[in-house]
């Protein structure tokens, strides 16, 4: 389902000397079926706005719609399952969230709230607790008992035992071993490539940004500053580095050379094998492949 | 959760927020005991107005102010009720089937509520100009002569800070861990007392779960970076006494002769 926001802002704590505009204004469009990163700095407001998508935050002004659903600022009490069960949201370090005796129970807590009944969530729960990559042997262990990987790993499926459309991911990544991270990052291209989920994740990283999104949205106190594909977005590096982000290590590494070699910059590549063939080209004629 | 005004400082630069918090813990005190001095119209009035003075002072918003203190509106009233309808004496004003209201009534509730009032005013602006830091600090100085008899007031003062402290992140963690769950599916606002109460656990457990890991780490840190209790430990804040204190408490001492004098 598409996921659209029209001029939404929100307020923290309006009309008190706490106020913050922590949204200014938003429009954004999600595509059905597309990677979408989200990546700004500390406090621009990225966790802000994938809580909107959601319900869990609703608008001072504007409108979020995903798919027929509406969200909008008002008083009257809303029904947001049907909204909540459709997207799903990991928060950062989500394995603060678990609390059941058993790995496994923890997972069902999710598609029990919604109705399923206890056996065909159990079945869900085993089917995700796989997908995630923890093995049989932990899932009747207390959660409390795992390594903070893979407490992540169960947060994570519990999450996805829900069967949501759209997962939401905010910082998946933040505190895990680089094995670890590649882990996940995989389940997450996994979910999109192949059983064709709607991912929206929230990245500090912006290699992972860059391989692994179709769209990129650039986040700078509070407004979206830049939307656009991957190469769109990181051939700005300057305007980038103006509001205290960074483009990806391998354009780095490629401007640095070129540099070396006094050529001309080259149009961004993200990934080891498009920057060797770069290199190759390089050292072959001289100029690059542009 | 969050509208609750008490407790909550606000970081703003005024004479009242630049104060000494010993000065400033001192003249709540003495207010609190003060206020019973007022028994006429023209006391609660000096209250009323000492406490107007102490607002604009401050240069927290009034408006921001009193609805934070809307929360506890409903004590006030009862009291102001209570008072109301079982206070006798002097003339019979209202007689409405089993309610009736007298003179004197009227006026003592009045009086009574008006005390509470600038009571929750004055101590609720302490703590929206003074830190949870200075406020532990200054009690802990003023407490100080206590611990020639052995009372352990650095350990009080350090327990408090620790907790004033971890109250907000607290709150906070509470909010995420509510939208985490309610993101799954959760609910903490509808449905019957029973399921509501269920809903309670998958909040409790984790809370209580990062609460016992924050203390612990807590503890480390602290031992780590050489903490070792009181003895021989040195301030990074000394408190210091200045005139604008002094006046303050001259102030406080004026106030309490004008209630004397204005009471007779
Ligand atoms: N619950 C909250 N109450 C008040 N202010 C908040 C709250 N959550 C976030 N903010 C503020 O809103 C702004 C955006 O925060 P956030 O969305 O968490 O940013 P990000 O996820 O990009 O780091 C920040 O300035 C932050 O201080
Ligand atoms: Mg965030």
């Amino acid at each position: 389902m598409d996921i659209t926001f029209h001029n939404v802002t929100h307020v923290y704590h309006p009309k008190t000397p706490f106020e913050r505009t922590a949204l200014d204004r938003i429009n954004l469009r999600i595509r059905s079926g597309s990677f979408t990163s989200i990546i700004g700095h500390t406090g621009s407001g990225k966790s802000t706005l994938v809580q909107h998508i959601n319900g869990l935050l609703r608008p001072t002004s504007g409108l979020i719609t995903a798919g027929d659903l509406k969200i909008q600022a008002q008083k009257k009490k809303q029904d947001l399952k049907p909204l909540r069960r459709k997207i799903g949201l990991v928060f950062q370090y989500p394995e603060h969230q678990l609390f059941e005796e058993t790995v496994i129970k923890d997972v069902c807590f999710g598609p029990m709230n919604f109705g399923v009944p206890s056996a065909e969530a159990t079945k869900r729960a085993e089917e995700c607790l796989s997908l995630v990559g923890l093995p049989s042997q932990f899932w009747h262990q207390s959660p409390f008992d795992l390594s903070g990987g893979q407490m992540r790993r169960v947060a994570i499926a519990g999450v996805l035992a829900v069967n949501p459309e759209v997962v939401i991911l905010d910082e998946p990544t933040a505190g895990l071993d680089p094995s670890g991270r590649k882990e996940i990052l995989n389940l997450f291209k996994k979910l999109h490539q192949e059983m064709n989920l709607t991912i929206i994740m929230v990245t500090h990283n912006m290699g992972d940004a860059a391989t692994l999104s179709d769209e990129v949205v650039v986040m700078d106190s509070g407004r979206l500053v830049m939307s656009g594909t991957p190469e769109q977005i990181f051939s700005r590096d300057r305007e980038l580095r103006k509001i205290g982000l960074d483009v990806p290590e391998t354009m780095l590494f490629l401007d640095s050379l070129t540099d070396k070699f006094d050529q001309p910059r080259m149009t961004p590549v993200f990934s080891l094998k498009g920057t060797a063939d770069r290199i190759a080209g390089l050292m072959n004629g001289g100029a690059a492949d542009v | 959760m969050f509208n609750l005004v008490i407790g909550q400082y606000v970081p703003l630069d005024s004479v009242i927020h630049r104060m000494d918090p010993r000065s400033k813990l001192i003249s709540v005190f003495m207010f609190v005991v003060i206020v019973f001095l007022a028994n006429n119209w023209l006391t609660n009035v000096l209250l009323i107005l000492f406490c107007l003075g102490g607002i604009l002072t401050s240069k927290i918003s009034p408006a921001f102010l009193f609805r934070g203190l809307r929360s506890i509106l409903i004590i006030v009233l009862l009291t102001f009720f209570l008072n109301l309808f079982f206070t006798g004496g002097g003339p019979l004003l209202l007689h409405i089937g089993w309610v009736r209201i007298y003179q004197n009534g009227l006026i003592q509730s009045i009086f009574i509520t008006n005390r509470i009032l600038v009571i929750i005013v004055m101590t609720t602006l302490l703590t929206l100009t003074t830190s949870p830091m200075e406020i532990t600090d200054g009690m802990e100085t003023l407490l100080n002569p206590l611990k020639k008899i052995k009372v352990p007031v650095h350990e009080f003062a350090l327990m408090m800070a620790i907790s004033l402290r971890f109250i907000p992140t607290l709150l906070e963690e509470t909010e995420k861990i509510i939208k985490a769950q309610a993101a799954r599916g959760s609910d903490f606002t509808s449905g019957s007392l029973k399921s509501r109460m269920k809903a309670i656990v998958p909040l409790l457990v984790p809370l209580f779960v990062s609460a016992f890991k924050r203390a612990e780490d807590l503890a480390m840190a602290m031992e780590a970076r050489g903490y070792h209790g009181d003895f021989g430990r040195t301030r990074l804040h000394k408190l210091v006494w200045k005139r604008r204190d002094t006046l303050l408490l001259l102030t406080m001492g004026l106030l309490t002769v004008a209630l004397i004098l204005a009471r007779l």
